[in-house]
């Protein structure tokens, strides 16, 4: 997972790193960005694809060469788990098991049943043999690998959606456990259940690939080849899925879940779909596996892969699709080539100098020590792995940091909602709460408060700290379960809906301490704002079909039109990080992101906060301006000013019950309100000497 | 044996295991109910820990069960076996805690527990490049006394397992509710940033957590080698996954709750490997894991947590 480190200064006095210095030092840098992605691309291409050539034919090399290709290929699965989604897999390991004995077991001699005309059908499919044998014909299974492929991805898959339901729910670290015993358990099975895996001993006899009718035999060759097709295409597909809708939903699941709910991402579907599609590509790469070593054994996927695989990922780049290959082989080269290498050069060293343990020293045995420092290293000093997931931005230039708010125009407002006119016709309240009660255990957060938002109107709420303001709007968007009472929204029941739902009908909100999601840029966090608008599903993201390409064209147009509401605070950033923006143009940043999902209603919790006058002015301003153009707006607000300037109507919270409602002046005068404000003295004139209490120059 | 004499011997088995898995839950325990950090590196300390116990045990000339002791001095081995291997262990979690954990306190999601792994990862190999993979004799100065229970046997080992683990126990419960650091660190575990407001020292209460949990690792450690007369650089996986079994299932940040599960995780692996079968054992107790994780994630004893937005 990646962590909210990668910005600070500490990882980045050390990450002024090697391979950006290499870039700048090369041709390569002259370049625009997107050329030279894409030179690189083809250099790596054509270096794949002359391996073999250039390291002169070397059997033995190709072996570890294709060896390390179906690592990287299981790195890239782990990485959209772990990367993508934040979920950490500790048994991943038993995907790529799953998918290399449904190879194996299809493609060898492990289960022979008797001949049947059952099988006469599958026979003329080439799927299964018949063996004759003294005592009646057996079946021999004969899947061609080609099939099998996809296959096994699928059941892999299967396997990831089945095991995932009941245990996505779970907390990181607590799912992390339960995928290690998940892991534990498939190798136990494969043992212990010999008909299908012939136990300890291992299939034999697994069938090699052909193509052509030509067997690939035991050449390393071929399965070179097919290791790079398989790596090529889980790195389209990565990358793909990546910078779609469903890349963003999933890194919004990552930095922040409960943000990403509230903003409209089913998270158990998403983290389903992460989870069955890392399994997929363990499946896939493990009938490639099975295949080229022809036999399947339970050590093959005992933890320490599992392990090894997760340090791949982390020395490579969580998240960074290139950076997990790069890790991937690198390790995998150290492992084969390099460690035999130099305990090679450390026993001559040692011959030489006479010393005795160093002609013993065996390095590729301490392998997995090396990995278990690698870990360490990685997480303590370069968190963001060799090739960060996401690239670092210039740093502005000082006339793009002068604020210049008048640049919000009104006709740009005026398409605020260019992706589907979603406004609301209906003859009832917008948004109406009847007798609403929350209790957490014995704490009755609000009880019996009723409140009713007509259409086009601004709802203020105000109250004192702990009155239940926040509280009412995390049960109406269904973060919270409230104990009883009704909430309709545009004319339908919405209580009980999970909140990725209530979104989707329409209602967005800010949150009081600001939930964005921390390393992701502006752009993608006001795009993650449109996830229930958009349709893109995993399918289209990998087609890229034009009407794909349009929708996101159009989103990012939709979120650029959107930031310029205000002003240019936010468009020359959109590059930016948000965890490295001001305080008040994060709350920005979270307000674009509501507006983002087109809300018919958008509540606001506190969005002034934080900011001096002049920005709280500038903010009361913009509001107002959407307010201008029908948004329905409910409001959580400290400062009295504010409030009045905006506010058709004003409700009061104290201790979870509403005391008051009616027009800002009409609040202002009631009694009940000082009194939760300032006390019972204050509200018969009697205001203690010395400094007033919070909020009571804005009463009075 | 009659087969209530064969259930009676598993349920003393069980008994036994279940002591030697509380003690071991505790230390997952102690460090998750103050960091909410699930410490890899427990099931290693652990390992470790036996292999000190080993050279202890040695110092004193014992090896394999060659020299059996009897009164003071077997009472003075044990003391001083117990005593220094539980320092060595509970000093290897503080050094883990300041080298590699506390550089990284405060940084949200699975990056201390993927560090924890890595550590764990380097004792093993540690282990298994110095000492290497066999399995070893564990030196046992214990003699064999059994007195005869309903048809089933019960041996001074075992005996000593509950005692020492009664002891160290109601030792910590006295520490962690009658104590100023005590008291300082349950409050840690309610609430850090209060704790530290109100003058509590948070980075020793978790460096104690940290000595406290490695330090009743190490004793489970000496209980494990005197208990089955061996041990091996992959104790530290199996047992450690069924200690931290027993945590979840009694309610991962609950003393109590360790203890119980403990208890109940030995019951089961002894009875389980009596009624099914050894070779199942591991997958009965990997799906109670999940299971409980799933359906019941506070345990039996732990409190919910409460979750903000």
């Amino acid at each position: 997972m990646a962590d909210r480190q990668t910005t600070a200064p500490r990882a980045s006095s050390i990450g002024s790193d090697v391979f950006g210095y290499l870039l700048r030092a090369s041709p390569l840098q002259r370049l625009a960005p997107h050329h030279r992605a894409r030179v690189l691309m083809i250099l790596a291409a054509v270096v794949a694809l002359a391996f073999p050539i250039l390291i002169d034919r070397n059997d033995a090399d190709i072996d570890s060469a294709a060896n390390a290709l179906a690592f990287a290929a299981l790195a890239l699965g782990l990485n959209i788990v772990v990367g993508f989604a934040g979920l950490l897999d500790l048994g991943y390991a038993a995907f790529f098991a799953i998918g290399a004995y449904s190879y194996g077991f299809f493609a060898s001699a492990q289960f022979m049943p008797a001949w049947s005309d059952f099988w006469e059908p599958f026979q003329w499919l080439h799927l299964v043999a018949r063996i004759h044998q003294d005592g009646g014909d057996l079946v021999h299974f004969t899947v061609s690998f080609w099939l099998m492929l996809p296959i096994s991805a699928a059941m892999a898959a299967l396997f990831g959606v089945l095991f995932g339901a009941p245990t996505l729910r779970l907390k990181g670290d607590y799912l992390a456990i339960v995928t290690l015993g998940f892991g534990e358990i498939v190798p136990i099975i494969a043992r212990n259940w010999p008909t299908v895996t012939n136990g300890a001993m291992g299939l034999n006899g697994v069938a090699a690939p052909q193509i052509f009718g030509h067997a690939f035999g035991i050449n390393a060759m071929p399965y070179y080849y097919v290791g790079v097709g398989l790596v090529a295409f889980l790195i389209f597909t990565s990358s793909r899925l990546k910078s779609s809708r469903i890349g963003r939903a999933w890194m919004a699941i990552r930095e922040d879940e409960i943000a990403a709910a509230a903003m409209g991402v089913n998270r158990v579907k998403f983290k389903l779909l992460a989870f069955a599609i890392g399994a997929a590509f363990a499946g896939a790469t493990g009938s490639f596996y099975v295949a080229k070593l022809q036999t399947a054994t339970p050590e093959m996927f005992m933890f320490p892969v599992s392990v090894m695989l997760l340090v791949m990922v982390v020395f490579g780049g969580i998240g960074s699709v290139w950076g997990v290959v790069v890790g991937a082989l690198i390790l995998q080269i150290l492992q084969s080539w390099f460690l035999e290498d130099l305990s090679q050069w450390l026993h001559a060293l040692g011959r030489l100098i006479n010393v005795a343990w160093l002609q013993r020293v065996e390095l590729a045995s301490s392998i997995e020590l090396i990995f278990g420092v690698i870990l360490v290293f990685m997480m303590l000093y370069r968190r963001q792995g060799l090739i960060p997931a996401s690239r670092r931005v210039q740093a502005l230039t000082l006339q793009e940091q002068t604020a210049q708010v008048e640049l919000a125009a009104t006709p740009m407002v005026e398409r605020l909602r260019v992706l589907g006119d979603l406004t609301y016709h209906g003859t009832e309240p917008l948004l109406d709460i009847k007798d609403l009660t929350v209790r957490f255990g014995g704490l009755v957060a609000l009880r019996g408060v009723s409140l009713s938002v007509p259409s086009g109107s601004v709802v203020a709420v105000i109250g004192p700290n702990g009155s239940g303001k926040s509280t009412l709007f995390n049960a109406v968007t269904g973060l919270v379960t409230a104990e009883s009472g009704k909430v309709r929204f545009a004319d339908y029941p919405i209580e009980g809906l999970p909140p990725h739902t209530v979104l989707g009908r329409g209602m967005a909100r800010t949150f009081q301490n600001i939930r964005l999601f921390p390393n992701l840029t502006v752009l993608e966090n006001v795009m993650i704002g449109m996830h229930a608008r958009l349709h893109t599903g995993a399918a289209g993201a990998l087609l890229r079909l034009p009407g794909t390409q349009r929708e996101e064209a159009q989103a990012r147009e939709h979120a650029l039109e959107i930031l310029t509401l205000f002003g240019n605070r936010l468009l020359p950033r959109v590059d930016h990080v948000v965890s490295s923006l001001s305080y008040a143009n994060r709350r920005r940043v979270e307000i674009a992101r509501a507006l983002a999902s087109s809300p018919k209603l958008l509540l606001l919790d506190e969005p002034t906060a934080g900011m001096n006058p002049a920005e709280t002015l500038e903010l009361a301003g913009q509001i107002k301006q959407l307010h201008g153009q029908g948004l329905t707006i409910v409001l959580i607000e400290h400062k009295l000013d504010v409030v009045v300037s905006l506010a058709d109507n004003v409700v009061v919270l104290d201790h979870g019950e509403k005391i008051a409602e009616g027009t800002p002046d009409v609040v202002r005068r009631n009694e009940e309100v000082i009194r939760a404000y300032l006390g019972r003295s204050a509200a018969i004139g009697n205001a203690p000497k010395g400094g007033a209490p919070k909020g009571s120059t804005a009463i009075a | 044996m009659s087969w209530e004499a064969v259930y009676l011997q598993q349920v003393i088995n069980g008994l036994s295991l279940g002591a030697m898995y509380a003690l071991l839950a505790l230390g997952f325990t102690l460090v998750y109910g103050i960091l909410e950090l699930i410490n890899f590196a427990h099931f290693y300390v652990f390992m470790v820990s036996s292999f000190i116990g080993m050279a202890v045990l040695e110092a004193f000339g014992l090896s394999g069960q060659s020299h059996i002791l009897s009164g003071f001095a077997l009472i003075g081995v044990l003391v001083v076996a117990f005593g220094a291997t539980m320092l060595a262990a509970g000093g290897m979690g503080v050094l883990i805690e300041r080298l590699a954990l506390r550089p990284l306190r405060g940084i949200p999601g699975t990056v201390g527990m993927i560090t924890t792994i890595g550590i764990g990862y380097i004792l093993f190999n540690v282990i298994l490049l110095t000492v290497g993979a066999g399995s070893f004799n564990y030196p046992n100065p214990m003699p064999r006394i059994e007195w005869p229970i309903g048809g089933a046997r019960l041996e001074l080992r075992e005996l000593l397992i509950w005692g020492v683990s009664l002891v160290l126990m109601l030792g910590l419960h006295f520490f962690v509710n009658k104590t100023r650091l005590g008291k300082a660190m349950r409050a840690t575990a309610q609430d850090s940033e209060a704790a530290r407001m109100m003058g509590v020292d948070v980075d020793r209460v978790i460096v104690m957590a940290f000595f406290l949990g490695s330090a009743l690792a190490g004793a489970a450690a000496l209980i494990f080698g005197l208990y089955y007369n061996y041990t091996s650089f992959i104790i530290g996986y199996t047992v450690g996954l069924r200690a931290f079994t027993a945590a979840v299932l009694g309610g991962i940040g609950s003393v109590a709750g360790a203890m119980v599960g403990g208890i109940i995780i030995g019951l089961i692996e002894a009875l389980g490997g009596q009624l099914i079968a050894v070779r199942w054992t591991d997958v009965i107790i990997f799906s109670i894991l999940v299971l409980v994780l799933v359906f019941l994630p506070t345990g039996l004893m732990g409190r919910a947590t409460v979750t903000r937005s």
